[in-house]
């Protein structure tokens, strides 16, 4: 593992996350999405945050992309504050979010509107993203005409497109079936070595976490706070029957469980 | 197969139409039938028709009406889609012009007689701008709601690739409010077909400037001849060209917005 995160450290980007707090007004009443929050993601590492609904990690991710800004604490990316949205963050939604009026190629064509390549640098770039997630077929397709997994991964497609150096994944397979999901799963894995972009990726799906990560950020509710991470020294590619990493998830899914009890015993 | 005949043979939309048909004939044929003063009987309306069709009145009447429902409705259109989108996209005049247009939208158009009629006298270019006034609120709401509740996850994928305000307004924000807009399209067109025969049949009628034209005039002609059979005639030209304007306005939605029907 120490070399495949040498040799794809070249362009990405670290992440450091120091006292992050974030308070949001449900009904008059003050809900801690994230208190205290500080992690390190390196270049190059794909790492998961992991948790239950309401322990944060989306925010956390909203936060990272410059999408919401937290109450305290800072967001460090590359060694500048995160303020706003940026086109070297490609963020990766659960719902696809493609702008259903515009074909797959008009919408991977729009994350590039800033890019200095030109109208035939900019197709070209179209042309071989569709043809890296798989999608070439269906360039001038709609995405209403599109499966859920063909649309997300006209998504990752859009994302991917400026050349980011993060990629932030909000449970980008979390609609999918078990089949399709565990084939992205593969893809993400081999877009993450072909484009050697750091990766953040929020999922509640244990196995997927352990599957894809180089570390594992498990995080926990009210207050929203990282409970524990996870080294997975795993090499790629793995097996999930290996006794590794079964034995691995099985302790993360302990965490989980104690969680998931002692938030019930103190509801 | 049977299904694919059958539904393209589809009779029943004519039923209602023949039963009353029916009933038309039966109530108004005989001696001891419905007075002719009340209503005209089928053979004198189809007489009436023809009669129409061969010295031109009819479908002279229906192309200025369509002629000036149109006018009307894509001045007001237009109007209301400038005004909507100044409202939909920009906050302060929103605060500033959109109780106003609230108020305005409360009077019945029929109330602006009066006073257009007074600015404008009884011609043509008072007949265009009640028409154009009526067709431009529906557009104008719906516009300025659609731009407004664009929705925030598109937003967002507009705020994450850096999109100016322009490249958001026009591939997000004018796109996500099409359908709104198509609505408020269909209301306008609606709104400028009934106005148009008010304005034809209440403004310019009668025996101080003569009377107008279009199928507006022709019923008020009609009533002011007691020509039960051309009043008839008149309504039913309504009915059929209001269905085929609505029709035709509701067909071309499906086809811009085909992913609003998955």
């Amino acid at each position: 593992m120490a070399v495949a995160l040498e040799s794809i450290s070249v362009t990405g980007t670290s992440v450091e996350i120091s006292g992050v707090s974030r308070v949001f007004r449900v009904d008059g009443r003050e809900v801690n999405a994230l208190r205290d929050v500080s992690l390190t993601v390196r270049p190059g590492e794909f790492v998961s945050l992991l948790g239950p609904s309401g322990c944060g990690k989306s925010t956390m991710l909203r936060i990272i992309a410059g999408l919401d800004r937290p109450d305290a604490g800072e967001c460090v990316v590359d060694g500048a504050i995160v303020r706003a949205p940026s086109l070297s963050r490609g963020v990766v939604f659960q719902d696809h979010r493609l702008l259903p009026w515009l074909t797959v190629r008009e919408n991977v064509l729009l994350a590039l509107h800033k890019a200095p390549i030109g109208q035939d640098g900019r197709e070209a770039r179209v042309l071989e993203l569709l043809d890296l997630v798989g999608l070439s077929a269906f360039a001038g397709a709609k995405p209403h005409q599109l499966s859920g997994g063909m649309s997300q991964r006209a998504a990752i497609a859009r994302a991917l497109a400026p050349r980011p150096r993060l990629l932030l994944l909000d449970e980008p397979l979390g609609a999918l079936d078990s089949l399709t999901r565990s084939r992205l799963q593969g893809e993400l894995l081999r877009l993450w070595e072909h484009e050697k972009v750091t990766v953040i990726m929020v999922t509640h799906d244990v196995e997927e976490a352990v599957y894809l990560s180089n570390r594992v950020f498990v995080m926990e509710p009210r207050p929203g706070r990282v409970r524990g991470i996870f080294d997975v020294s795993i090499p790629y590619p793995r097996r999930r029957v290996d006794a590794d990493f079964v034995a691995l998830r099985q302790s993360i899914l302990d965490i989980l469980e104690r969680e998931a009890t002692a938030a019930e015993l103190t509801c | 197969m049977n299904w694919a005949i059958a539904s393209r043979l589809d009779l029943r939309p004519w039923l209602a139409p023949i039963a009353l048909a029916a009933v038309w004939a039966i109530t108004t044929s005989g001696e001891h039938g419905a007075n002719p003063q009340l209503i005209a009987s089928p053979v004198s309306f189809i007489a009436a028709l023809l009669q129409g069709l061969r010295d031109g009145s009819l479908p002279g009447a229906i192309l200025s009406t369509l002629a000036r429902a149109i006018t009307g409705f894509f001045i007001g259109t237009i109007l209301g889609f400038s005004v909507g989108i100044v409202i939909g996209l920009w906050r302060r005049p929103r605060l500033i012009i959109s109780p106003t247009v609230d108020a305005l939208r409360q009077v019945a158009l029929f109330a602006w007689i009066p006073l257009l009629s007074a600015w404008l006298g009884n011609g043509e270019a008072m007949k265009i701008t009640l028409i154009a006034l009526g067709a431009f609120f529906p557009v104008a709401l719906a516009t300025a709601a659609g731009c407004a509740n664009a929705p925030l996850p598109f937003l967002e994928v507009g705020r994450a690739l850096e999109l100016g305000r322009r490249v958001q307004v026009t591939k997000i924000v004018l796109p996500a409010a099409a359908p709104d807009i198509v609505a408020g399209l269909e209301l306008s067109l609606n709104i400028a077909w009934l106005g148009t025969i008010g304005a034809e049949y209440l403004i310019g009628t009668g025996y101080i400037n003569g009377m107008g034209d279009g199928v507006g005039a022709y019923l008020a002609a009609a009533r002011e001849h007691a020509r039960m059979d051309h009043v008839l005639v008149g309504v039913l030209a309504l009915a059929i060209i209001g269905l085929a304007l609505d029709r035709s306005v509701a067909l071309l939605s499906r086809r811009l917005f085909p992913w609003q029907s998955r």
